[in-house]
């Protein structure tokens, strides 16, 4: 006769998150914006000379924080009930109105967007690098630190 | 304040620079101008030399108001234009009564535009455009360089 022993893993959600923790699940999401950004500031520069066109812009490290923070959650008797905070889009793009720059309606500042570009890139890099660091981090402890 | 702060700074210096090009440009090519206004009883006015006010960006109320309230200061938060102006120098008369903007005793009035000024104008905010494309150029090489430590 056999004895049988289950061993249930009661969640495994709560597994996964022991294993790889937090930080892949905000790098991803860090660099989601950061591609939505680029893609936005070349938008924004394609669009330099375009009479009425107001420049764009992704806003997500205050969102970011308030998502990290998590203390206020709405009470949801129905999945169809909007969350207070979703963690999908914990960025939006907004639209820049109160700004002037040309006297065709255009507001593009070429030289704020060319930097906000080179400052997106170094975010985009410090982003991957340190989610290579991450995954070179798990592949030494599953090579056993040889 | 973050580690993109100085390409802020020097961002807003780039838009100051540019605008001051834009506006030596703008009196280089009005430099003939003898109808630049046209006044309410038909008279005209000719172009009147335009500069530029460049201002510290922390200058403002915000900025005092923290001070005061917390003794901190958001120190250096680069430049910005805030306002144009319009040089008060008197017109150059020249003589000229065939001119249809000449008045009773055949003076034409020209704008108050000194060409001299104008390149050196033009050479001051090209070289300052450089200036911070070269440093925001070194923000940027630094930041790519500190993603290098330790590798």
């Amino acid at each position: 006769m056999y004895k049988t022993t289950k061993i249930r893993i009661r969640n495994w959600g709560d597994f996964r998150m022991k294993l790889f923790g937090q930080t892949i699940h905000t790098l991803e999401r860090a660099l989601n914006y950061s591609a939505l950004r680029n893609e936005t500031i070349s938008n924004n520069i394609a669009n330099v000379d375009t009479p009425n066109y107001k420049s764009k812009d992704v806003v997500f490290k205050d969102m970011l924080h308030d998502a990290m923070k998590n203390n206020l959650q709405a009470k949801r008797t129905n999945e169809r009930h909007l969350p207070f905070t979703s963690a999908n889009d914990a960025f939006q793009v907004i639209t820049r109105k109160n700004t002037a720059y040309s006297h065709n309606g255009n507001n593009v500042d070429i030289d704020k967007e060319m930097s906000n570009s080179a400052q997106n890139q170094i975010y985009y890099r410090s982003m991957v690098d340190r989610l290579n660091g991450k995954f070179n981090t798990l592949q030494t402890v599953i090579r056993g630190g040889r | 304040m973050s580690i993109f702060h100085g390409f802020n700074i020097n961002a807003s210096a780039l838009t100051a620079q540019r605008l001051r090009m834009d506006v030596t440009s703008a009196n280089i090519a009005n430099a003939h101008t003898t109808r630049a206004t046209i006044n309410e009883d038909g008279t005209v006015e000719p172009y009147r030399r335009r500069m530029v006010v460049l201002q510290s960006n922390g200058n403002d109320f915000k900025n005092y108001l923290q001070r005061a309230r917390f003794g901190t200061q958001q120190g250096n938060n680069g430049v910005r234009a805030t306002r144009i102006i319009e040089d008060q120098e008197p017109f150059k008369p020249v003589y000229d009564p065939a001119h249809p903007d000449a008045d009773e005793t055949g003076y034409v009035y020209y704008p108050n535009v000194d060409p001299l000024k104008e390149m050196v104008d033009m050479v001051s905010a090209t070289r300052s455009y450089e200036a911070n494309v070269t440093a925001l150029n070194a923000s940027k090489d630094m930041l790519l360089k500190a993603l290098e430590i330790g590798r």
